[in-house]
Formats: structure tokens, sequence, C-alpha cells
């Protein structure tokens, strides 16, 4: 029995050094398939965080998005829609990330992986702005949490 | 003269039992921040809710404990004549339904997770200034708790044996088992580091069966002695070897023909009825009282002891031969 959480702890000591930058991994391959290709963003408009004019679409959380997708050397393509519409697409795996003055409120945590909350986004005035990604794709979340931090991290 | 559901303990119990009380006290306060350091690293891990919610309802056996401690020790009266010995086996039984309830309802959440396909979403944390992704909290957390249990629980296993409290061993087996959630949790929140998301939700089923499979036992252990079964012995595996010593004390007195034993285990004692046939089909009062008190002068266990006469031995009681 001792023998066996020895073998629990041992085993998971080794994978936290050998795996540490492996883990966490997505299982459907959101990060790799992004890199170097094209990151599929949904959006949706708020007073502060978005403007979207026609075809073009700006503001913080816009800047937000182009700079994370800049660190993996992808282009962005966008997708105007409701937000639940929007949430379908996520799920259905059309796209990759949605942004639109989502609070940390959202009632979508059932149907999208949440991120932390960023109150310091020009423009989120105090509230604590999320982005949504597909359930799930952990390595993803991670590293878009990791660029938020860096760039508007408290 | 007898004494009725004795409530007093001989000084090797009693030290035994001040032990058991104070162990029980710290286990609450060791769960209850082991719960509320889980609760700061939850996530959305299947697994690690489970095993959370696990080591909520952990903390029943040791409630129910103290509670029916307070009625186990309070005097027979008019209105209780057996004492309230039966208070330990209520709240083991409360604490077996309870653990069956949530286990199940872990289980289904389980199994829809995993026929669903739930890919359980798990982001990073900032610690001293760096990003960290929450699962290795997660596994840390859970390996550091799991040291605990199976020290107290061996602690607690020996306090059982020696105060005969059923409830007691329950409490230590599940302590003893309680590595096993802790493992499995952290197999799950690797597993979703890996990728294989169902991993998370077959560990949380694998938990929540524990659980199951904990209140059952407790239910059947505590239902069994509450539906007045033959004594046992603390695991419930053997027929008290009471019994037998009994019959043995009864068998070597001159006016005893033949005798036969009706036990049962009212929590920590036990509730004794002997019949014996007296030899020359009469026999001394004296003698019936002094049987009485050479079977409480037996053990601690036996205080409330009935012997009765009769001509003919009940089928459904141990005979001396049997045993």
């Amino acid at each position: 029995m001792s023998l066996l959480r020895a073998g629990v702890v041992v085993g998971t000591l080794l994978l936290a050094v050998t795996g540490c930058s492996a883990v966490p991994t997505d299982p459907d391959g959101t990060l790799d398939r992004v890199s170097d290709g094209v990151m599929h963003v949904g959006v949706s408009p708020d007073d502060g965080l978005i403007q979207i004019a026609g075809d073009s679409v700006s503001g913080p959380e816009v800047e937000l998005v182009e700079g994370f997708a800049e660190t993996v050397n992808a282009r962005v393509e966008w997708t105007v829609g409701g937000e639940e519409h929007l949430v379908w697409q996520l799920g259905e795996g059309d796209l990759d990330l949605i942004v639109g003055g989502i609070t940390d409120q959202t009632p979508w945590v059932d149907s999208a992986g949440v991120t932390r909350s960023y109150p310091s986004i020009p423009g989120a005035e105090g509230r604590n702005i999320v982005m949504l990604v597909p359930l799930g794709e952990n390595r993803f979340l991670g590293e878009l949490e990791r660029f938020l931090d860096a760039e508007v991290g408290k | 003269m007898t004494q009725f559901g004795r409530t007093d303990l001989p000084e090797e119990q009693a030290v035994a039992l001040r032990k058991a009380v104070r162990i029980e006290v710290f286990t609450i306060c060791y769960t209850a921040v082991t719960i509320a350091v889980v609760a700061l690293v939850l996530g959305n891990s299947q697994a690690m809710k489970t095993a959370w919610i696990e080591d909520i309802f952990s903390l029943t056996p040791q409630i129910a404990f103290l509670v029916a401690l307070i009625f186990v020790r309070r005097k027979p009266t008019k209105r209780f004549p057996f004492g309230l010995h039966r208070a330990m086996g209520v709240a083991h039984l409360v604490a077996g339904v309870a653990l069956i309830v949530v286990g199940a309802n872990l289980a289904f959440e389980a199994t829809t997770g995993l026929i669903a396909g739930d890919h359980p979403t798990i982001g990073t944390i900032q610690l001293f200034g760096e990003t960290v992704w929450l699962g290795w909290l997660m596994i840390a957390v859970m390996a550091v708790i799991a040291i605990g249990p199976p020290f107290y629980g061996r602690y607690k296993l020996k306090l059982a044996k020696k105060l005969h409290n059923k409830l007691l061993f329950a409490d230590a087996d599940m302590a003893s088992a309680d590595w096993q959630t802790n493992a499995a949790s952290i197999v799950g929140v690797m597993g979703i580091g890996l990728g294989f998301w169902w991993l998370d939700s077959a560990a949380a089923l694998f938990i929540s069966l524990g659980i199951i499979w904990d209140g059952w036992k407790n239910t059947k252990a505590a239902v069994l002695d509450l539906m007045d079964t033959r004594a046992t012995t603390y695991d419930q595996k053997n027929a008290h070897p009471l019994i037998g010593d009994i019959n043995e004390l009864l068998g070597s007195l001159a006016w005893v023909e033949s005798s036969a034993v009706r036990m049962r285990d009212q929590g920590q004692v036990f509730h004794v009825e002997a019949y014996v046939i007296p030899r020359r089909g009469r026999v001394k009062l004296s003698r019936i009282e002094d049987a009485e008190r050479a079977i409480a002068d037996l053990d601690w266990k036996v205080q409330d002891v009935s012997l009765i006469v009769v001509s003919e031995i009940p089928v459904e009681a141990d005979a001396r031969t049997s045993t």
C-alpha cells in the first residue's frame, strides 16, 4: 500500500520535472493548429472594449487578441455575432476564442472554458473581464492567460 | 446487583475512550483544514470535486461518534431501560446512508460527464508573479493532505478494537483507504494535463464508487446490529468469542445441566440472555445471582445479563455444543 503511494508520488514528481513544458496539453490541439496559422475569434460589441464598424473591429480587447495572436504567429479571422451563437460555434470547433466584454459572471461556464478575470484592461471600467476558449483546451487557455498576465495583469 | 446497560468503563477503556475523543476532534480539525485548502484549488476537475465532497462527508462518522457518545454515557432510566447505547448504531446508520446517497449522486455526475464527453477546463493561476497551471497545485495539495489519514487511521483502529466500537472501526477503515481517493484525483488531474480528458471523469467515478462502497459497508453493519444480529467481533467477521466463554462458564457450574446464550450488540456493550436447564429441575435464587455476577465479571462489555431458568433450551440461542 505504502509502496503504491510512494509510486504515485515518485511518478508525479517525475512527470512534473520532465513534463512541465508539455503539460497541460490541448486534447483537440487548438494551440498547435492556430500557431503559424489562423486563429478564429468570435466577437461581440462592447461599449468600452470593442467597436465594430462594418468589417473592421477595434478597441482594447481586440488589440489584446491581436497581440496574443502575434506571439504564436497567427493571423486573426474575426467572426462578429451574438454571444449565444458564438458560444455554439465555439462548441462546434469553428471558433478558437470569444471576446466581447464578457465578465466572470458569464452564464456560459458549462459551454466554454473561461479565463481568469482582468479588470485592468483599458475600458473595462472595473468589470472583471474574461475571454472564452473551447472547453478543455488547457494549453491554449494557459498560454492566453500567461499573455494577459504580462499585458494587463495586476 | 446487576447493573443494566453499563455506562461507566474500566480504566483501560476509559483511557482509550478519552484518546478516541481527542483523535476524533483532531481529525475534524485536520479535515476542516484540508476541505478549506482543496476548495482553493478546486477548479473544474470532476475528480477533484468528488474528492472534495468525499472529504466533507468523511466528517460524518467522527461527528456521529462524538454526538452518540453524549447519549451512550447516560444511565438507563424507566423510559430507556436498556440505556441509550443504540445511539451509536443510529449514528452509524445515518452516516452510512449519507455516504450512499452522496456517493450515488457523484457517481451519476461522473457517468453523465463521461458519456457527454466533458472536457474539463483547468486554467492557470498567478503564484509569486509566475503563471502556473492550476493542475500542478491540485496535485501538490492532494499529495500533501494524503499523508495524515493513514497515521490516524491506524491509531483509531487500535482504539476501536479496545473499545469494541464499530463506528470508530468504520471511521478508521475509511481513513486507511483515504489515500486512494487522493491518488485517484491526482490521476484524474494528470489525465487532464496530458490531454486524456476522460481520465478525470473516470477517476471521479472510481472515487464515488469508493464512497458508495463505504456507505454500503457502514449501513449494513449498522442495520445488522440494530436488527439484533448475534453479537460479533468489532470487524463483524465472526461471532463474538464471549458467547462461547459464557457457555463455558455456565457449563462448569455443578447445578447447570445445559445452557445457551442469546447475545446482541447494543453499540459499545452487549445485552446477554443466558438460558439454563438446572440439573434437578430446581435451583436456588442465590446460585442464579452468583452466575449472573460471574458472567458480568468475564468482561466489561457484558454487564446487562439476565439468566433465565428453562426446561428446554430455545433453538435460536447459541447452545454450548454449537460453539
